[in-house]
């Protein structure tokens, strides 16, 4: 796929993201959303996924952090060579996953300051505390670069936030928890103008050789301002489409309905 | 919270039979003591029957094997008053153990100013009879505890008794700790705020076993204002795991006058908490919360009434229980607007969070409407986490234990949010932390 | 026998119940007089020609009722206001309903048809029966129906020609000694229907059935036992009057369903009962797995009425329902609520509860729902909403709830609220009077739920409230 040989793909495992023949249902009724998805996110890559509503993207990115709603039925999810299935979130999470929702949950009562706080703490070994002040200091940083202002440090977790508050929220905790492969879903709605280019940016600042990204939109405008590498399109639960960014830019022209007819033909 | 106290002494005769503690009370209180003695042997024990005693095991009520508490030795006295921290700033702050007054601290001027009474209540009866016998358990237990509420009067002798004159406010909170010392033995603390009009103050009560021995607790703490004053009251109870405790309140909101009240139940083996607010003037308030961290068998069992005798007056409920292992809740309330208390704001919220397979959250929030201009709601919850934010948690590396943690500790705390002095709901916070680990 | 009709005096006339408020001379055959014993038990096991294993289970349950105590304890005592050895218990003419309209007794068939009984029959039912006093005068069921398997008797018929079927069931969802009440309808019930519905059958228009209380110092003891067999579906509506006498009169009934795998089964009320009857009736379904069982109830009549419709959620994902409204009066007191038992996995309850307090009326919700441990996925929802009309109007609500275990969740809301002035003088600026302005504001406070009942029921039901408003006013 995408033109790499057979060696070039065993060295990029040990270096990406790779999903494999993905088969993936709903939990309670036995839905199947996902029908044999294949992609490999390399370090150092930006991928963007487009498709049309129902296609599976929100699935997709659930399925990778591990959310208790879908079972997988078949096939592979590796981080760096080694198999995610099974494991609980938060051990994907500590492994280098980060998954930016499209929903942030609110979670009454725990301010955001604690919450990030535990998710570090938790990164620690038994027995070592996080230092207060150089994590202070970390977080205050990190959301001037987002413009975000300091109360959000003293509020419950995404309570009362606007959905642009909300999405800056995900970044910081992105920016803090320094993953190896990010996965933004539908980071862009919700966002007006302003907030989208903040929320790009800060996503733009953490692109690095390190780092692997899955974006994932509906609509090309995020596409502008987080310029992807790679773009697939993702209908009925399978990747049926590769291409580059100017991919992007076509089925914005074309909508969705070429590449079904393509794909049914 | 506990210690081992090394000077345990068994305690003696029954409470059920020992008739009244008249201590060095005068003899007009002895009369009162006398016939709430007879009132408590000629009233019957409660039956599970009994509306009031609803979802309750009252099979496990039998008081006959604790006795009367012995006053504690020097050293556990010491140590008592060491243990007795709080809040870092306060007015004041009494200590008692076995119903005894250990320590009496001054801080600052404002309980010194002119008319304010802090006293002892065994000293409050001696100097001022009248003044004490106006507020003392004037209001008829109306909810369930009748004959235990008159078991305290009979045997009541320690606690604390604060009047606070018209127009004094006392910034800094007032404390009393009650510590409980000795097998098997019985306390009777008794708490008694009086404010007088546009008097404002903060109270805190205590309430902790010096060891791990059983024990039986059979407390009242009263608040009467005058219009326009203002209360706030915390009780922070931490009883061991071997204590059965009564805790009963009776509050009454005058015009203009508003009382909040929070109750942090921590400890006990089983926990009654009776609280009953009664809007007796046009533009009074009362707020009545409750945060309770139950685990292991915990019981905690709570009854509350708010009832609208006037007009144009708020009341409003918030109760929140954490179950874990075979801990049980029961909630039973009941919103009363009387004939004519129009306008009346009413509300009661009981909210649940059952946290294991064994434990049993039961809630019967009831309302009694009798004028039809009101606006009065409850509501009753209860469910497991939320997986979803579980789920976010977890996303973030927290893990599950982690998460649930801070997802219990987070919606228990949240009702500190209407505690408007900010260090003390740091201070309820850092309390129900230390339970929730 | 005298056929004239006899309209109470004007002046007794209440506008509301004007339409049941009417009585005939009474001359009944068989009268087994005033008082309770077990010679009354004897007598009516006797007239009724009943097997004997009825005639014991009565015995007993009157020795059930004897013991039982008021529930006064929670209840209003308003009940010891029923003097048991002043009331009738049954009163009857022919032994066997007949399945003519045209054979109906001239005085009977009158008082349906004021009622609107054949009309409706023939529009829009698919079986009907009327039981006046104590036993059914008028008993049908469509052809087409009645082809597909489906029985729909009285509850006489029903033990004597399908005892298998019916002794599965009879006093299995609500044994005799669940209340005093229980007990009292288990000893002298006479009338009510049995249906039973065979599997796969679904019956396309509902099943009617009317009560009425002709006789003064009677009770009716009505016992209705409904099976839906497996994926079959039911929609059974019953309608109650009585004229207005001086004195009190006692209604007792007990129904039990019983929706097996699949089945559903819809149980509709419209309670208008003239004002001093006490109403005073268990209704309790099972329901096994994936079945749903939904009550519908309204309460508009009687002096004190204390109905908690139940539904026991024995089978996995088995689904209960109750939509309750109810209307107090002057004078009234409308104890309504529900019960529902969790008891098995993913099973789902919905109560949804309106009331009305109008004048002195008192308007009570009680309801119990229970979910017990180690079950999964169970969830209850709750909505109690009561409405006070005048300054005397009183409301309680007194839900309880028990959950235990982590994988359930139950949500119970309610509020008190009144008609908003702004809303009735925006009406009026609008020229409307204020009664109107009041019936349509208290219409568009129960609307939401009165969409649930069948449409002739739910346009009586609204005709049946502009009448209480109008009196209410001023």
């Amino acid at each position: 796929m995408f033109g790499q040989s057979r060696e070039v793909q065993q060295t990029l495992k040990f270096m990406s993201l790779e999903i494999r023949n993905l088969h993936a249902r709903i939990a309670s009724n036995g839905t199947e959303i996902l029908k044999g998805l294949d992609l490999i996110v390399e370090k150092g890559k930006v991928h963007a996924i487009m498709g049309p509503n129902g296609s599976g993207k929100s699935t997709l990115s659930k399925v990778i952090g591990g959310h208790p709603d879908y079972e997988i039925t078949e096939g592979e999810i590796l981080l760096d060579g080694t198999s995610v299935i099974g494991m609980e979130p938060d051990v994907r999470s500590r492994a280098g996953l980060f998954l930016a929702m499209q929903y942030p949950m609110e979670i009454p009562g725990v301010s955001n300051a604690n919450f990030i706080r535990a998710a570090l703490q938790a990164r620690l070994p038994e027995g070592e505390e996080l230092e207060a002040t150089d994590y202070y200091a970390n977080l205050y940083s990190k959301m001037d670069g987002l413009e975000m202002d300091r109360k959000f440090t003293a509020r419950s977790v995404n309570e009362g936030f606007s959905g642009g508050e909300k999405k800056r929220n995900e970044i910081l905790q992105m920016l803090m928890l320094a993953p190896k492969y990010c996965i933004l879903d539908e980071t862009d709605s919700g966002l007006d103008i302003d907030a989208l280019r903040i929320v790009a940016g800060g996503v733009n600042s953490y692109r690095s050789p390190k780092v692997g990204m899955l974006v994932i939109t509906h609509y090309q405008r995020l596409l502008d301002y987080i310029v992807p590498d790679i773009v697939h399109v993702l209908v009925n639960g399978r990747i049926v489409r590769h291409g580059g960014k100017e991919l992007a830019l076509e089925l914005e022209e074309r909508g969705y309905d070429f590449i079904r007819e393509e794909t049914a033909a | 919270m506990t210690v081992l106290d090394t000077t345990e002494h068994p305690a003696n005769e029954s409470v059920n039979t020992t008739g009244p503690d008249f201590a060095n009370h005068p003899e007009s209180f002895r009369a009162t003591q006398q016939a709430a003695w007879e009132k408590f042997t000629s009233l019957p024990m409660p039956k599970r029957t009994d509306e009031a005693w609803r979802f309750a095991d009252t099979r496990t009520l039998d008081i006959s094997r604790f006795g009367r508490a012995e006053a504690v030795s020097d050293a556990t006295q010491a140590m008592l008053v060491k243990l007795s921290i709080g809040l870092e700033h306060t007015s004041g702050q009494m200590t008692f153990a076995n119903d005894r007054l250990l320590s009496r601290h001054f801080h600052g001027d404002s309980l010194n100013a002119k008319g304010v009474l802090w006293l002892p209540l065994e000293q409050a009866i001696a100097e001022h009879p009248e003044l004490v016998a106006k507020y003392f358990m004037r209001e008829e237990a109306r909810i369930g505890s009748g004959k235990f509420a008159a078991l305290h009067a009979s045997q009541v002798r320690g606690g604390m008794f604060l009047y606070v004159p018209r127009g004094v406010e006392i910034a800094l909170p007032v404390e009393t700790y009650h510590w409980l010392s000795g097998e098997n033995a019985s306390l009777f603390p008794h708490t008694l705020i009086v404010a007088e009009e546009n008097a404002k103050v903060t109270v805190l009560d205590y309430f902790a076993n010096a060891s791990e021995c059983p024990g039986f607790v059979c407390g009242v703490n009263d608040i009467s204002t005058a219009a326009g004053a203002k209360v706030t009251y915390v009780a922070v109870q931490e009883w061991n795991r071997n204590t059965l405790a009564f805790h009963m309140n009776n509050t009454t909101v005058a015009r203009d006058a508003s009382v909040l009240t929070l109750r942090l139940n921590l400890g006990g083996a089983r926990v009654r908490d009776e609280a009953v607010s009664r809007l007796r003037g046009p533009g009074g308030r009362s707020d009545m919360l409750s945060v309770n961290a139950a685990e292991g068998a915990q019981i905690f069992d709570q009854r509350t009434l708010q009832i609208h005798e006037a007009p144009n007056a708020t009341s409003d409920l918030l109760y929140k229980n954490a179950l874990n292992d075979t801990s049980r809740t029961i909630f039973t309330g009941l919103i009363r607007v009387d004939k004519g208390a129009h306008k009346t704001d009413a509300y009661q919220k009981v909210r649940n969070l059952v946290l294991s397979d064994e434990a049993e959250a039961n809630s019967a929030p009831g309302l009694e409407i009798e004028a039809d201009d009101v606006r009065c709601t409850h509501g009753a919850t209860s469910g497991a986490l939320d997986e979803e934010q579980v789920f976010y948690f977890q996303s973030r590396g927290i893990p599950r234990r982690v998460a649930q943690q801070l997802v219990t500790f987070g919606f228990l705390s949240e009702v500190f949010e209407r505690i408007p002095d900010a260090a003390l709901a740091a201070h309820l916070c850092d309390l129900l932390h230390g339970k929730l680990g | 026998m005298s056929t004239e009709l006899l309209d109470a005096p004007a002046t007794q006339l209440d506008i509301d119940r004007s339409r049941g408020d009417f009585v005939y001379p009474e001359s009944h055959e068989f009268d087994a007089g005033t008082g309770l014993s077990h010679d009354t038990i004897d007598y009516i096991a006797t007239v009724k020609n009943e097997p004997e294993w009825i005639r014991e289970f009565r015995h007993k349950a009157l020795d059930t009722f004897l013991a039982k105590p008021m529930p006064t304890h929670w209840a209003s005592h308003d009940l010891e206001n029923i003097v048991f050895q002043n009331i009738r218990y049954y009163l009857a003419n022919a032994k066997r309903p007949t399945r003519s309209w045209e054979d109906v007794p001239d005085d009977v068939k009158k008082t349906f048809e004021r009622l609107g009984i054949p009309e409706q029959e023939r529009k829009f039912l698919a079986g009907v029966e009327a039981q006046f006093d104590s036993e059914a005068v008028y008993s049908n069921i469509k052809a087409a129906v009645a082809d597909q398997g489906v029985i729909f008797t009285g509850s006489t018929e029903g033990l004597i020609k399908h005892p298998e079927l019916f002794k599965k069931w009879f006093g299995k969802v609500i044994p005799t000694g669940d209340n005093k009440f229980s007990a009292l309808n288990s000893a002298v019930f006479s009338g009510g229907s049995f249906i039973y519905i065979p599997p796969g059958v679904k019956v396309k228009h509902p099943l009617q059935a009317y009560f009425r209380i002709n006789a003064e110092n009677f009770g009716q003891f009505e016992r209705t036992l409904i099976i839906a067999d497996e994926g079959s579906e039911v929609m059974y509506m019953e309608g109650c009057t009585a004229p207005k006498f001086e004195t009190a009169t006692l209604h007792s009934a007990v129904v039990e369903l019983v929706a097996m795998k699949g089945a559903k089964i819809q149980y509709v009320t419209v309670q208008n009962w003239s004002n001093n009857v006490f109403n005073l009736v268990t209704k309790r379904a099972i329901a096994h797995e994936e079945a749903e069982v939904k009550w519908i109830d309204c309460n508009i009549g009687s002096r004190l009425t204390m109905k908690y419709p139940g539904v026991v959620l024995k089978g996995r994902k088995a689904r209960g329902e109750v939509i309750s409204i109810a209307l107090a009066g002057d004078g009234q007191h409308q104890d309504t609520g529900a019960k529902m038992i969790h008891a098995a996995d993913e099973t789902t309850s919905n109560i949804v509860s309106k009331s009305i307090s109008l004048g002195s009326g008192r308007s009570t919700y009680r309801g119990l729902v229970h979910i017990p441990k180690h079950l999964k996925g169970c969830k209850n929802n709750t909505e109690c909403d009561a409405l006070l009309i005048n300054p005397t109007s009183r409301t309680d609500t007194y839900p309880a709830i028990t959950v235990r275990g982590t994988g359930n969740s139950s949500q119970h809301e309610a509020s008190v609220s009144q008609i908003s002035q702004e809303q009735i003088f925006y009406m009026m600026s609008r020229g409307l009077t204020e009664a109107q302005a009041m019936s349509l504001s208290v219409n568009g406070f129960v609307n939401d739920l009165v969409r649930q009942f069948p449409m002739e029921y739910s346009v009586e039901l609204k005709r049946l409230i502009d009448m209480e408003m109008e009196g209410s006013v001023g």
